[in-house]
C-alpha cells in the first residue's frame, strides 16, 4: 500500500531537451525563396505558396475583389475547367485550399507523400494558367453576394468588423476581405484577371514546405513545376496609420439578441516592435489564457460569459489590440465596466507570481507548437509576413525568460490605453443602450451594421 | 512505411482492481504525453426534466476538488505549458491533458483527485457560477447563432419524447436553470467511479512508470456498482412530418433527416461513404447539381451522425435569395432517385475512400488525438486497436453497398425542417 499524501503537487520529472526542428532556407531556380522543414515519421507533406497579394490592393470603390480573385483562382486551370480541376484534387484525397487575408493570398496543400508531386503540378497550372471563365466568375460572384447577406444574420462578425472599421477608419485594414455588397456589384471578370497578374507574382511569393521528403527533392519539385513562374510588380501599397482618439462608446442594433458581442480596442504597434515578447506575457496575464484576469473575472467569477480574451493581432502594417466576448445581454454594462477596471488594473499592478506563471506557459509550451506539419509551416510564415529573423523562433524561449519585470509592466503602461478606446456592443437596442448610457462618461452612438456613424 | 504498419498501434490494456480500464500507448517520437479519460456517461443517460446535467457536470470538473482551488486545474496544466479540455456528447463525457512528457504525474494527479475526492470541493457558489457560465455557452452557441437551434429542433422531432437522443445535450434551458447541488452529488455518486471509466496514456514515458503512477493516483479510489446500460426503443417514423421554425435569418434552409444505424453497424460506414458522395465536394452529387450547376442552393451538407444507441442521416442546404425549399427538397430528391435507379460510378468510391484513408492519416499528427481515439474504439468495440479495422470498414464497401443503403434509408419517411426568416 503506496501512502499518498494527494494535498502535495507532484513535482515535474527531469526535463526533456526539446529542439527545435531543423529549418533549411534555399532558394528555387527563379529565385523565390523557399524555407523547409524535414519531418520523417507519417508519408505526408504540407506546403503553402504566400503571395502578398491580399485585399489592401482592392481599388476603394472595389473592395472585396482580392478575395473574390482568391476564390476564382481554382476554378479551371490549365487543360481543366473547374469542376475537372476539382476532380484530380479528390482522386488525390489531397487537401488544397485558397485563404485570402488584407495581408496574402496563400494556396496550401496537405498531401500523402505518393501524391505530392501531382498535387503540385496541378497547384502550378493554377499560379500560371488560371482561367477565369466568365461563367465561373458569375456563379462565384453571385455567391459572394449572398454569403454577404448571410453574414447580416452573424452578430459576432458584425461586431468584429465594426470594431475594425472604427479602429482602421478609412484604411485598408478597415474594411472586411469580402468587401459589400455595392462594392462586390460593381466588380468585373476583367477587375480580377487584372487584380491577378498585378498582384500574384512571383517576386510577391515565398513558399514554405514542411513533411517527408528531403529538402533537395522539395526544391526540385518546385523547380519543376514553378520555374515558369517570373513576373514582378510594384510592391508598395502606401499605409498611413491611423490615429487613435479618445475612448468611444457605440452600439450596433439586432433585435431580439439573446447576447451582446462586444468588442475594445484600439490600434496598436506592429510585430516587430521591441516590446513584442513583453507584451506577450503581459497579455497572458490579462486576457490570453484561460486562467486569465479576464476571463476569470467576467466568466468564473461572474459568469457573464461563456468566455472572455484579449489578443495582439499583427497585421503586415500595423497591430490590434483586441478585447472579444459575447455576455448575456442583461449584463453588457456590467461586463464593459469590468473589462475596463481589468484595463487600468494590468497598468497598475502585475505581481512576480503573475509573470513568473505566464513565462512559465509560455516557455513550456512551446514545443507543442511544432506537432503537425501546418504548425510547423505557420511558424515559418509568421517570419516571412513580418520579415523577422530565424532568431525568433530559435531563441524565442531565451527571450521569453530574459524578459525582466519592469519591460513586462512597461509594456502594460505603453500597449492598454483605457483613454483610447473604441468599444463596440451588438445587441437589442432597448437593452444596450440603456446600458451603455448608465456606463460614467459614455456617450452611445449607433453605428449601422458595417460600422458607419448613424445620421 | 505501409498503411498497415502506420495504423498498427501497440498497446497494453489493464484494469486495476477498483474496476479503472487502463491503456498505455508510448510514441517516444513524442515530446508530450497525452491523458485522455472517458467516462461512461453523457446526457443519454439523463431524463426528462433533468437535460443538461452531464454537461453542467463536466464543468463542474474544472471546479475544483479536496486538493485542488477552483480553477486550480487550469492553472497547474497550463503553467506546465500543457492544454486541456472535456466535452459531452450523448454518451460519453471526455477530459484530456496533453503536457510535456516530464508532467505526466501532475495530470494523473489532477484527474484522480476529481476522480476520487471532488465532492469536499463543491459548493452553491460554483454551481451558480457555472450554470451562468452554461446558460451563457447555450446562448453563445445555439440561441445567438443563425440556425444555431437547428440541431435540437431536429432530434426533439426525430426521436420520442422518451428517447435519449430527443433532448440536446447542452440541455433546455429551463431545466438548466432548476439544477441543485444535491443533483451534483448524486450524480457525481452514481457516474464518476473508477469502474465506469478509461483513461488512455499516449506519448512519451516509461511503460512501467506510467503503470506505477496510474496503481499510486488512482489505485486508492473505491469502485462502485456496475452502472446499468441506457437502453431505448427502435424509432421509425410511419409518415413524414414538417416543421417550420422562425429564425433570425436572412436566406431559408431545409434540413432533412432520415432514421438510420448506430455507430458500426454494417450500413454505418456504407452511410459516411454516400454521405461524402452526396456533398463532400465540387463534384459531389448533390454540389454539383443544387450549388455549382443550377445554382439554386447557397451551400449543401450531408452527414451520417451515429451513437451508441441509434443513428440519422442529415442532408442540410440553404436557398439562394428567390428560391423556395420546396424547390431544393425537389432537387436532393431527384438527385437521390438517381443515385440509386442509375448507380455510381467506381471512380466516385474511389475518390470517396481516398478523401477517408487520407484524413485518417493526416489525424495521426497529434497525440492527443490519437489517445481520444483508442478511448474511442475502446468504448465502442472494446478493442482499441480498431484503427485499421476501422479504416478497412470503408476500404470494403461495394457499390452496390451504397446504392441499397440509399434505398433502404433515404426513401422512407423523413424529418424536414424549414428554417424561415422571421416575417415583420
Amino acid at each position: 500500500m503506496i501512502m499518498l499524501n494527494r494535498s502535495d503537487t507532484p513535482t515535474p520529472a527531469k526535463d526533456l531537451l526539446f529542439n527545435i526542428p531543423e529549418m533549411k532556407f534555399l532558394k528555387l531556380g527563379n529565385g523565390i525563396d523557399i524555407s523547409i522543414v524535414h519531418k520523417e515519421k507519417l508519408p505526408i507533406v504540407y506546403a503553402e505558396i504566400i503571395v502578398f497579394s491580399g485585399s489592401r490592393f482592392d481599388p476603394s470603390d472595389k473592395k472585396g475583389l482580392g478575395y473574390l480573385t482568391s476564390l476564382l483562382m481554382d476554378e479551371g486551370a490549365g487543360e481543366f475547367d473547374a469542376l475537372q480541376l476539382s476532380e484530380e484534387f479528390e482522386k488525390l484525397g489531397s487537401v488544397f485550399s485558397v485563404s485570402a487575408d488584407h495581408d496574402t493570398t496563400i494556396l496550401s496543400i496537405l498531401s500523402l507523400t505518393e501524391n505530392f508531386e501531382r498535387s503540385l503540378e496541378l497547384i502550378s497550372k493554377i499560379v500560371l494558367k488560371p482561367r477565369f471563365e466568365e461563367k465561373d466568375f458569375q456563379r462565384e460572384k453571385k455567391k459572394v453576394l449572398d454569403r454577404i447577406l448571410q453574414l447580416k444574420d452573424e452578430p459576432s462578425f458584425i461586431a468584429s468588423s465594426a470594431f475594425e472599421r472604427r479602429v482602421f477608419g478609412d484604411s485598408y485594414y478597415g474594411f472586411p476581405e469580402i468587401g459589400s455588397a455595392e462594392s462586390v456589384a460593381r466588380i468585373s471578370n476583367d477587375d480580377v484577371k487584372d487584380f491577378f497578374v498585378r498582384t500574384f507574382t512571383s517576386s510577391n511569393a515565398k513558399i514554405v514546405a514542411a513533411g517527408n521528403l528531403k529538402e533537395t527533392e522539395i526544391v526540385n519539385l518546385f523547380d519543376k513545376y514553378f520555374n515558369e513562374w517570373n513576373s514582378s510588380s510594384d510592391n508598395n501599397q502606401y499605409f498611413k496609420t491611423p490615429g487613435r482618439n479618445k475612448t468611444s462608446y457605440y452600439f450596433i442594433h439586432k433585435s431580439d439578441s439573446a447576447q451582446s458581442e462586444i468588442r475594445i480596442g484600439h490600434i496598436s504597434k506592429k510585430r516587430d516592435a521591441n516590446d513584442f515578447i513583453p507584451t506577450k506575457i503581459m497579455n497572458t496575464i490579462l486576457g490570453g489564457q484561460f486562467s486569465s484576469r479576464i476571463n476569470s473575472n467576467l466568466r468564473e467569477k461572474r459568469g457573464f460569459t461563456y468566455g472572455a480574451n484579449s489578443s495582439f493581432h499583427y497585421y503586415k502594417e500595423t497591430g490590434l489590440f483586441e478585447i472579444s466576448t459575447a455576455v448575456n445581454i442583461e449584463n453588457t454594462g456590467e461586463a464593459i465596466i469590468e473589462i475596463l477596471k481589468e484595463l487600468n488594473g494590468i497598468r497598475e499592478h502585475i505581481s512576480d507570481e503573475e509573470i513568473n506563471f505566464a513565462k512559465s506557459y509560455l516557455i513550456k509550451q512551446f514545443p507543442s507548437r511544432f506537432e503537425t506539419l501546418n504548425q510547423i509551416a505557420k511558424n515559418l510564415e509568421s517570419l516571412l509576413i513580418h520579415s523577422l529573423p530565424i532568431d525568433e523562433l530559435t531563441n524565442y524561449t531565451n527571450k521569453v525568460k530574459s524578459a525582466t519585470n519592469e519591460e513586462v509592466r512597461a509594456s502594460a503602461i505603453n500597449n492598454v490605453l483605457p483613454d483610447e478606446l473604441v468599444i463596440v456592443a451588438v445587441g437589442d437596442r432597448k437593452k444596450v443602450f440603456e446600458q451603455l448610457k448608465q456606463i460614467s462618461g459614455a456617450e452611445p452612438i449607433e453605428l449601422d451594421m458595417y460600422g458607419n456613424l448613424l445620421t | 512505411m505501409t498503411t498497415k504498419n502506420l495504423l498498427k498501434i501497440d498497446y497494453e490494456k489493464y484494469s486495476l482492481s477498483n474496476g479503472l480500464q487502463v491503456i498505455l500507448y508510448p510514441d517516444l517520437s513524442v515530446p508530450v504525453a497525452a491523458v485522455n479519460l472517458w467516462y461512461r456517461v453523457g446526457s443519454a443517460n439523463e431524463r426528462n426534466g433533468k437535460t443538461g446535467f452531464a454537461h453542467l457536470f463536466e464543468h463542474m470538473m474544472f471546479q475544483g476538488s479536496q486538493n485542488v482551488p477552483k480553477e486550480g486545474h487550469f492553472k497547474f496544466i497550463q503553467e506546465a505549458g500543457g492544454s486541456l479540455n472535456g466535452s459531452t456528447s450523448f454518451e460519453r463525457t471526455n477530459y484530456y491533458e496533453t503536457v510535456p512528457a516530464n508532467y505526466l504525474e501532475l495530470a494523473l494527479w489532477l484527474e484522480s483527485d476529481r476522480m476520487g475526492f471532488m465532492l469536499p470541493g463543491l459548493n452553491q457558489e460554483k454551481l451558480d457560477n457555472q450554470k451562468d457560465v452554461v446558460m451563457n455557452e447555450r446562448r453563445q452557441r445555439y440561441e445567438n447563432q443563425p440556425y444555431g437551434l437547428a440541431w435540437e429542433k431536429l432530434f426533439s422531432n426525430l426521436f420520442s419524447q422518451d428517447h435519449p437522443y430527443s433532448w440536446p445535450t447542452i440541455g433546455w434551458m429551463e431545466d438548466i436553470i432548476k439544477f441543485e447541488l444535491d443533483d451534483v452529488k448524486k450524480f457525481f455518486e452514481k457516474y464518476y467511479s473508477p469502474g465506469n471509466a478509461s483513461l488512455v496514456i499516449g506519448g512519451n514515458f516509461d511503460r512501467s512508470n506510467a503503470q506505477y503512477l496510474v496503481e499510486k493516483y488512482f489505485g486508492e479510489i473505491n469502485g462502485t456498482a456496475p452502472i446499468q446500460e441506457v437502453i431505448a426503443t427502435k424509432q421509425s417514423l410511419d409518415k413524414s412530418k414538417k416543421i417550420i421554425y422562425e429564425d433570425n435569418v436572412q436566406l431559408p434552409r431545409i434540413y432533412l433527416a432520415w432514421h438510420t444505424v448506430k455507430a458500426f453497424h454494417e450500413h454505418d460506414a456504407v452511410l459516411d461513404l454516400l454521405s461524402d458522395i452526396l456533398t463532400s465536394s465540387k463534384n459531389s452529387r448533390l454540389y454539383k447539381s443544387l450549388v455549382f450547376e443550377k445554382q439554386i442552393a447557397q451551400d449543401i451538407s450531408s452527414f451520417q451522425y451515429s451513437g451508441k444507441l441509434d443513428g440519422s442521416f442529415i442532408i442540410a442546404s440553404t436557398a439562394k435569395p428567390g428560391i423556395t425549399l420546396e424547390k431544393i427538397k425537389d432537387e436532393i430528391t431527384k438527385g437521390i432517385d438517381e443515385l440509386i435507379s442509375k448507380g455510381i460510378t467506381e471512380n466516385e468510391l474511389m475518390k470517396a475512400k481516398n478523401n477517408i484513408k487520407s484524413s485518417y492519416i493526416f489525424s495521426l499528427q497529434k497525440i492527443d488525438l490519437i489517445t481520444d481515439h483508442i478511448n474511442h474504439y475502446n468504448f465502442y468495440l472494446d478493442e482499441p486497436d480498431s484503427f485499421l479495422f476501422d479504416l478497412s470498414r470503408y476500404e470494403q464497401v461495394t457499390r452496390e453497398q451504397i446504392i441499397h443503403a440509399a434505398q433502404k434509408f433515404l426513401t422512407k419517411p423523413n424529418l424536414e425542417l424549414n428554417i424561415i426568416p422571421k416575417t415583420m
